[in-house]
């Protein structure tokens, strides 16, 4: 199973880069995840600042409106990707995770859809989904 | 450089009714054509809140572990796409032709990611 983690941010993180300390941690963290076979994807984002939403409502045109999102309580700092045998493992992973401060801090856990999870899913979109993934995982 | 788009909940996604044969395949069709161009890094759906959880760290203390659902359906992440982009405005216009986007209104996040 593929879990997406999503490692929130405030408005004291959001805009100020991660400490050399906690830059280190982090990097011997994700060195054991990767021993581990389990670390698929690890980013972080540069602060809300300099980021955008676009805004649907129905009309033709969507409306762009331009960072920061400080007022967000859900406001996104990074995210891993791993692959685990269950949640529970992955919970066990994050629990250690570095957090040299000791601050208060959020991390959400979100299972990754799979193909299998699409009711709907058609034999030519799954065809067309697997040609993709094969696609994007040969540039990657 | 690189961009997260997050694609935020609705009642739809958070009560895990799944897009229509459709939307999906509109979908595809979109995600096809933008691995053509070569922006897609990956594409990926995520399954209602009610299947994750939180990890909230205090100080020394054992995180605190805490069972989804979670409440906050429009602040959610139902989606996300890492996507190649020359800059902010170019994936902004890119995005902005997204498929099957909510009527009823729906947010896309589109943040850099730190190189």
């Amino acid at each position: 199973m593929r879990f997406m983690v999503i490692v929130k941010a405030n408005e004291d993180t959001d805009g100020k880069g991660p400490s050399a300390e906690l830059l280190a941690e982090m990097g011997k963290f994700n060195e054991e995840m990767v021993k581990a076979g389990i670390l698929l994807a690890a980013e972080g984002l540069a602060p809300s600042s300099e980021g955008a939403r676009v805004v649907f409502d129905g009309k033709a045109t969507p409306q762009v409106v331009d960072g920061p999102f400080t007022e967000s309580k859900e406001l996104v700092g990074g995210f891993w990707i791993l692959q685990c045998r269950d949640r529970d493992e992955c919970i066990e992973w994050i629990k250690r995770m570095p957090n040299p401060g000791g601050e208060h801090g959020e991390v959400e856990i979100r299972r990754v859809a799979e193909a299998s999870d699409l009711e709907n899913m058609t034999p030519e979109v799954a065809e067309l989904e697997g040609r993709l993934r094969a696609q994007i995982a040969g540039e990657a | 450089m690189r961009f997260l788009v997050m694609v935020k909940s609705n009642a739809e996604t958070e009560g895990g009714i799944g897009p229509t044969t459709e939307d999906l395949t509109a979908m595809s069709r979109f995600n096809e054509q933008l691995s053509a161009d070569g922006r897609i890094v990956f594409a990926e759906g995520l399954t209602p809140s009610r299947e994750g959880v939180r990890v909230v760290f205090d100080g020394d203390a054992e995180p605190k572990v805490i069972d989804g659902p979670f409440a906050e359906t429009k602040e959610l992440i139902a989606g996300v796409w890492l996507l190649n982009g020359e800059s902010l405005e170019d994936v902004v216009e890119l995005m902005k032709r997204t498929p099957c986007t909510d009527p009823q209104g729906g947010v896309m996040e589109i943040r850099p990611i730190s190189e």
